[in-house]
């Protein structure tokens, strides 16, 4: 699957951040370069999510914040039958939301 | 800078309304603009609070509207849109608009009519104010993200779904006091938590919380008179003097903050909410909280200062924040009960506490309330409104 | 009943034999209990009478709702409708609210309607659950066709237990395609959705043997200005 997440790094003073802003949160350059999102890392925390929006049809949602080795944070779906706060996960691309005909492809995290 | 007074108040009450969208504003504008007794004195100014008409009820730009059906012709006038803070940041710029000089008399008005859709289509118009790439596409709704927040602050400091569910025991209880309030109806730590019932009673979320742990979509107004304290005191009203306001803002994405246990737009807005009052924590007889989820207001009640970090559900269990404690918080029923139509909860959670520093809330009165304070909170913690109201003489 | 003669034989569905549903006491989230129980066909008249009210309400369905269930609960009532039961929820023996169905044959049934009148005390999740209980574990059938007429009927059965689609068997009640609950489904759900002890202490049986009305305004102002939705 050739679909990538990316955040972005600063050329400046090297700073990586996720996700992308239009300046640098630390140093304020203007001059940022995509930087993809992927690695291993630990759940920092997780939901099961029932009160789904539109585009969801099935029970629950599992949501999870991870903390990549990088230092870096996402958000995404945690694929995990025993999920746990501090558990070891890497991430993987795939469709995370589909409206009609239209899929989106996003960060998913699962265990190692 | 003109010292600004709250001179009139008045709200709908919260709920499903079979009125229409301007109806609701029209009846909550009057209701503060009868209570506020003007005489001769004109409104120069209309705010209107609302985060979703465009969206949910198909109507824009409806601050003129409002002007139109109360001829308050030529006043100047606006909507703020600031998500489920729009309440607060409206009350701010009708004080500003007086503060400056820009204005003398400002209506304020929030209101939002979410049952206009179904729930689906609600939680998913919510959930558009998280970060577009990094959070809606995963189907984060604000749920979503209160549950990954409670799992980490329950874990950290030791709250468990018992100290949840007290928080909606007792703004439901608050709520039977409130003829306003959506959601009449008393609910029991059996009931919620420990009956083998409360499986199917109180089901999950966004695990670990529940559905007595969120607050209701509802519809509703609610409204504020802002006058000059020198008009104020002319019209022989008891002055509720606006002594602060603080705002804050913080990362669109959650996971980007450096503790994202750490509310600190919340704790930023209530600091300087309290300088500019010269006011501190301590000093607060009375609150309202923004407790759209019940950790919420454990959470808040910490980073405004009331209470140490880690130390909220321990107030909460020993009945400080209940009616009668120390200091309550949420003697309206909060979001939880009283309901949370987005736009206007920052303007009703104002009207609660100029009820209450007035001594006109009836059974859930906290006696000789002098200071108040309010926190509207916005986004999921990224926008932050914080108001302290006083009681002069 | 009026004496069968011939012609009313024929009118008559042929009856198959139905265990009683025994009733069963929940304890709500506002602590009050609600006693589930069937209803005899003698009670049809009251529950009549709690239903014409809502006759025209349109929110969220209870038009559509109410009168397909005075017409089910008229069959009940005259036997035009073989194998139908009511149950009802009644909290200190007022009408909270109501669900039916019936057996198709020995291995399926049908669930007809869920009507709550006390909302916003996940009533209508009790007596939807109980009427998949009474079909799973006292009918002894293998599944129960259910089709939902709202939006919040769809969200809360289809997607919470969850059933499975059955598109080719038509429902009685037309309109949406059938989902199905079987067996194992039923037993994977039972402990989250399924709720309540038995038996009833006999001073809750006896608050709930007669039923009570709220005032007709009571009950449209319930419906009407009940927390509602999915949450």
């Amino acid at each position: 699957m050739d679909e990538k997440v990316y955040g972005a790094r600063c050329k400046d003073c090297g700073k990586e951040m996720y996700p992308a802003h239009a300046r640098c949160p630390e140093c304020g350059s203007e001059n940022l370069e995509p930087l993809e999102i992927t690695g291993e890392g630990k759940v920092l925390t997780y939901t099961d999510l029932y009160a789904l929006p539109l585009d969801y049809e099935q029970r629950y949602l599992r949501l999870a914040i991870v903390e990549l080795d990088s230092g870096l944070r996402a958000t995404g779906q945690l694929l995990d039958e025993k999920p746990k706060i501090g558990k070891r996960v890497k991430t993987t691309v795939g469709v995370v939301r589909k409206s009609g005909d239209r899929k989106t492809h996003g960060l998913q995290f699962v265990p190692l | 800078m003109r010292p600004v007074a709250v001179i009139g108040a008045g709200m709908t009450k919260f709920g499903r309304s079979e009125w229409p969208l301007l109806k609701l504003m029209n009846v909550a504008s009057l209701a503060a603009l009868n209570d506020a007794n003007l005489g001769d004195v004109k409104v120069d100014g209309v705010v209107v609070a609302n985060m979703g008409a465009a969206r949910l009820n198909k109507q824009t730009a409806i601050a003129s509207a409002l002007v139109d059906r109360l001829n308050l012709f030529p006043a100047m006038a606006e909507s703020v849109e600031n998500g489920p803070a729009s309440g607060a940041s409206a009350f701010k710029v009708g004080y500003q608009a007086i503060a400056s000089g820009m204005a003398d008399v400002v209506l304020v008005t929030g209101v939002e009519m979410m049952r206009a859709v179904n729930n689906l289509e609600v939680t998913d118009f919510v959930a558009s104010l998280s970060h577009p790439e990094a959070e809606y596409i995963y189907g984060v709704t604000l749920p979503g993200l209160a549950g990954m927040f409670a799992r980490l602050y329950m874990e950290r400091y030791g709250v468990t779904r018992e100290h949840l569910a007290m928080v909606a025991i007792k703004n439901h209880a608050n709520a039977m006091k409130n003829p306003y309030a959506h959601i009449h109806q008393t609910v029991t730590m059996e009931g919620i938590l420990t009956a083998p019932e409360a499986v199917v009673n109180n089901p999950p979320i966004a695990e670990p919380l529940h559905m007595f742990d969120c607050c209701p979509v509802s519809d509703g107004a609610a409204a504020v008179v802002l006058a000059t304290q020198e008009i104020a005191e002319k019209l022989g009203r008891q002055v509720v003097r606006v002594a602060g306001i603080g705002q804050a803002t913080d990362t669109h994405a959650v996971h980007e903050r450096p503790d994202p246990t750490e509310l600190t737009a919340v704790r930023l807005a209530a600091q300087r909410a309290f300088s500019m009052a010269s006011l501190t924590p301590q000093d607060i007889d009375v609150a309202e909280l923004h407790d759209a989820f019940t950790i919420l207001e454990i959470a808040e009640s910490e980073e405004v200062g009331f209470f140490k970090k880690g130390e909220g559900h321990k107030a909460l269990a020993e009945g400080v924040t209940s009616l009668g404690g120390k200091l309550p918080i949420n003697p309206s029923g909060g979001l939880k009960a009283k309901g949370h139509p987005v736009g206007a909860t920052g303007v009703a959670q104002l009207v609660e506490l100029t009820w209450q520093l007035r001594g006109e809330a009836g059974e859930r009165q906290v006696e000789n309330a002098k200071n108040a304070f309010a926190c509207n909170f916005g986004g999921f913690g990224n926008n932050v409104v914080a108001t302290v109201l006083t009681r002069e003489g | 009943m009026a004496n069968v003669d011939e012609l009313e034989a024929l009118l008559r569905p042929p009856e198959l034999e139905m265990p009683p549903y025994p009733p069963k006491v929940i304890t709500l989230a506002s602590g009050e209990k609600m006693v589930v129980r069937q209803l005899d066909r003698e009670e049809v008249p009251i529950l009549l009478e709690a239903i014409y009210p809502l006759l025209w309400v349109e929110r969220d369905y209870y038009d559509i709702v109410s009168a397909r269930l005075f017409g089910e609960l008229l069959a009940y009532k005259r036997y035009r409708v073989k194998n139908e039961y009511v149950l009802v929820g009644l909290i200190d023996g007022l009408l909270a609210g109501m669900v039916n169905g019936h057996m198709v044959d020995e291995k399926v049934g049908m669930s007809y309607h869920t009507l709550t009148i006390r909302r916003g005390l996940r009533v209508g999740s009790h007596l939807f659950a109980a009427k998949m209980e009474y079909h799973m574990d006292f009918l002894n059938q293998e599944e129960v066709l259910i089709v939902a007429e709202s939006p919040i009927g769809f969200r809360r059965w289809m997607i919470e237990y969850p059933l499975q689609k059955k598109y080719e068997v038509p429902h009685e009640l037309g309109g949406g395609p059938s989902w199905v609950l079987n067996k194992e489904t039923y037993l994977a759900a039972k402990p989250r959705l399924v709720s309540g002890s038995r038996p009833v202490s006999t001073q809750l049986l006896t608050g709930a043997q007669t039923i009570v009305l709220p005032e007709e305004e009571k009950i449209v102002a319930q419906v009407l200005g009940g927390k509602g939705g999915d949450k």
